[in-house]
């Protein structure tokens, strides 16, 4: 399955699922990122990590391993 | 604050998600400025105040740090959280005040959803009602209130509207209070698992669902009246996902200033524009402040006469209190410059930027506000890297901010490099700063990743990195916020230095004065001011002063240094910028005229070592004290700091420990190799 680590610039997903076995999954969900929301990779941190993604009307940072614990479709 | 716990007033707190306009709420309700800043996390310190008189509520407000839930997850969010549910010294409060984003609705509303489980008397007030009026909604008031069964109000952080409805409501909601008996709020439980989060979620949807309203139709906006025809074939989820669009300008922005290339470039350009505005932007300032107080001296000597009193009030505190006052531009030139960066959102973008680099050396992007302060102050730095999730990365942070170059230090290296390098060869003191200033950063980087790669017993703790944080919008900064940041700023370094470093001035000049201060020297074949120089040495040199230095100066001599020295730099233990008022007094400058720079360079340049006869300060022993200031921890207020944010004496003994001697022994190798190469 996708996640939202492996996204491209622009591209619109909606979140499928969190993986709740991940230490910072709490707070991922905690800062907006649910089941159902359509998130999109805005920008990327001049090493490619951590990556901004749009949520809820807001622009977020999180790192690749964190966005790997985002399920989309 | 301890007068604070018999008054009885009603205690009000603030709270909401960061970026949430909570701060500029805080200053509109108590009248008092204080910091509000773009950068999530900021407020480390809490801000007090009563509610201004004009609104006759007797009440007091408290503002109290961003944070998303009521599950904490870096120590500022877990005093925040501890705070809301009773503050160590004003207690449990009456009644919370809850800010709301209304162009971030559903997820501002997590924190009014756990917070009300906890049954807290609170109301909701909704600010940046005009983004979310940019994008054709606005949030119904009284529906929003209905759902949430508590008062709703909207307020503009700019024209203050809605401030006189706030304010009623307040006063009804603690007339409330006074019928009802206070409800003591219940401790949010901690373990919670993902599905009831989500459940949260899922109420707040329907909410917002709920009470956004599309505005009617504005002039200026077309697209809107095609997505309304649009609606009659696709109902409904038009509307949501348009008041969940982003500032596409932030985004372009971002294109840059995050890029590969452009992106470093324009990172190292502003490191750059603020390191070299400390220097060129401060130094007529300080040359200005350091001139009125020499003159201040003077004057002073002149107008008491030349006796005890004269040259107590003249050289132990006049000059005491210049050595003091003389930073005080570099350190409003830098938070300045830090305000700008903060409000105008690009050290989010900084964090982001070095976030990777950092987590290789066992730091965290979040590091990198704490380190940019630390040029400032290690004081704040240690405070602001609170702000940082993961222990380890936290301890290590503040395990190396000493040895950034604090702006206490850039005294001493100006009056160092202004001994190597006179007169027309000043260019050259400015690029040697430069380059002492690059080197602190690489020393502290190396420092850091030697202590994460090969020893896991400094910093024992061990926990799951993360790096999760929000970019706000780019926005012009507003200079208000920029000033009152920098006054701010300014006036807690007065406070925490000032004291300090006038009564070591004091001690001092007692200390080089004492016990005899009016020794008997040959007056006979002397002009009056060879008197009064033989007069100081004598007295110098029969001091108490002189008797504690001799117990350093087997410690000194292998430095190619004496007594003198080791005095002040056993003085700057207590503040590092003692080192210069210290020498001023040991060497007895008085202003005559010039700037104390100026005649203490002249001073130095005639010290010689007692018993040889070789000269004081030379390159090499110049050199050897630089290197000596870039290592040493020699500030006792940044020990005392270390040890109340690490929690034990552990770090703040082993930056001691591991600094001082470094410091020593790299001294040692500075001033012996230098002279082994044929540098004096």
């Amino acid at each position: 399955m996708k996640t939202a680590a492996q996204l491209q610039y622009g591209e619109k997903v909606k979140i499928d699922d969190i993986d709740g076995a991940h230490p910072s999954s709490r707070r991922i969900i905690e800062i907006g990122f649910t089941p159902g929301q359509e998130i999109e990779l805005v920008n990327k941190s001049a090493f490619n990590d951590p990556l901004a993604f749009s949520v809820r009307g807001t622009v977020i940072a999180i790192r690749k391993n964190e966005a790997d614990c985002i399920k989309v479709i | 604050m301890s007068s604070l716990v018999q008054d009885k007033t009603t205690l009000i707190t603030l709270v909401g998600s960061p970026n949430s306009g909570k701060t500029t709420l805080f200053n509109q309700l108590s009248g008092r400025n204080f910091k509000t800043v773009n950068y999530p996390g900021a407020t480390v310190e809490y801000s007090f105040s009563k509610l201004q008189d004009k609104f006759n509520l007797n009440a007091n407000l408290l503002d109290s740090p961003g944070i998303i839930s009521l599950t904490p997850h870096s120590p500022d969010e877990k005093i925040a959280v501890k705070s809301l549910f009773s503050h160590p010294v004003l207690g449990i409060p009456d009644l919370l005040i809850v800010t709301v984003d209304s162009s971030q609705l559903s997820r501002h509303l997590l924190l009014v959803k756990q917070l009300q489980e906890c049954k807290f008397n609170l109301l909701v007030v909704l600010t940046m009602n005009d983004i979310l009026e940019k994008k054709g909604f606005s949030v119904s008031t009284k529906n929003l209130s209905s759902k949430l069964n508590c008062e709703v109000v909207k307020t503009d952080g700019r024209t203050g509207s809605g401030l006189a409805e706030l304010v009623s409501l307040i006063g009804k909601k603690l007339k409330e209070n006074n019928t009802l008996a206070k409800n003591t709020p219940v401790p949010y439980r901690i373990n919670e698992n993902k599905e009831s989060l989500l459940n949260y979620y899922k109420n707040i949807e329907i909410i917002n669902d709920n009470v956004l309203e599309e505005l009617p139709e504005k002039n200026t906006v077309n697209l809107k009246k095609a997505n309304r025809q649009l609606r009659i074939l696709h109902p409904d989820p038009i509307a949501k996902k348009n008041c969940y669009q982003i500032d596409q300008r932030t985004v372009k922005i971002d294109k840059i200033l995050l890029h590969k290339f452009w992106g470093l470039i324009a990172f190292f350009l502003i490191m750059a524009i603020t390191f070299s505005s400390i220097f060129w932007l401060a130094q007529p300032v300080m040359d200005f402040v350091s001139n009125v107080f020499a003159f201040l001296a003077d004057e002073a000597l002149a107008l008491i006469g030349n006796n005890w009193f004269g040259d107590f009030i003249s050289t132990g505190i006049i000059t005491g209190v210049g050595s003091v006052m003389v930073f005080v531009p570099q350190i409003m030139i830098l938070f300045s410059i830090l305000g700008l960066l903060e409000d105008s959102g690009y050290l989010a973008r900084g964090a982001m930027l070095i976030d990777k680099p950092l987590s290789k050396i066992g730091l965290n992007g979040k590091s990198f506000v704490p380190m940019l302060s630390g040029f400032a102050c290690a004081i704040p730095a240690m405070m602001a890297a609170r702000t940082i999730p993961n222990k380890r990365e936290r301890l290590l942070t503040i395990f190396i901010l000493p040895l950034l170059s604090c702006s206490a230090r850039l005294p001493i290296y100006a009056l160092l490099l202004a001994f190597l390098f006179p007169g027309n060869k000043a260019w050259i003191a400015g690029l040697v700063l430069a380059a002492i200033y690059i080197f602190s950063i690489i020393n502290s980087v190396v420092v850091a990743a030697i202590i994460n790669k090969f020893t896991k017993r400094i910093i024992k703790e061990e926990d799951d990195s993360s790096f999760i944080l929000e970019l706000p919008a780019y926005r012009t900064p507003k200079i208000k916020v920029v000033y009152n940041n920098m006054v701010t700023s300014a006036k807690s370094y007065l406070r925490k230095a000032g004291p300090v470093i006038l009564v070591l001035s004091i001690a001092i000049w007692f200390l080089t004065s004492f016990p005899d201060y009016n020794p008997k020297v040959e007056m006979q074949n002397h002009t009056q001011d060879e008197i009064v120089q033989l007069k100081n040495s004598e007295r110098l040199a029969n001091s108490y002063a002189s008797d504690m230095g001799k117990f350093i100066q087997p410690v000194m001599k292998p430095l190619g240094m004496d007594w003198r020295v080791g005095v002040s730099l056993i003085a700057a233990f207590t503040a590092r910028e003692v080192f210069v008022s210290s020498l001023a007094l040991i060497f007895k400058v008085t202003g005559d005229g010039e700037t104390i720079q100026n005649s203490m360079v002249r001073a130095m340049n005639n010290a010689s070592i007692d018993d040889t006869g070789q000269k004081l300060f030379t390159p090499a022993t110049i050199a050897g004290l630089i290197v000596f200031f870039l290592f040493a921890l020699q500030c006792l207020s940044t020990v005392a700091v270390s040890r109340q944010e690490t929690g034990s004496w552990r770090i703040p003994i082993l930056q001691l420990v591991i600094f001082t001697v470094s410091a020593y022994l790299l001294t040692f190798i500075t001033v012996n190799g230098l002279r082994a190469l044929g540098i004096a």
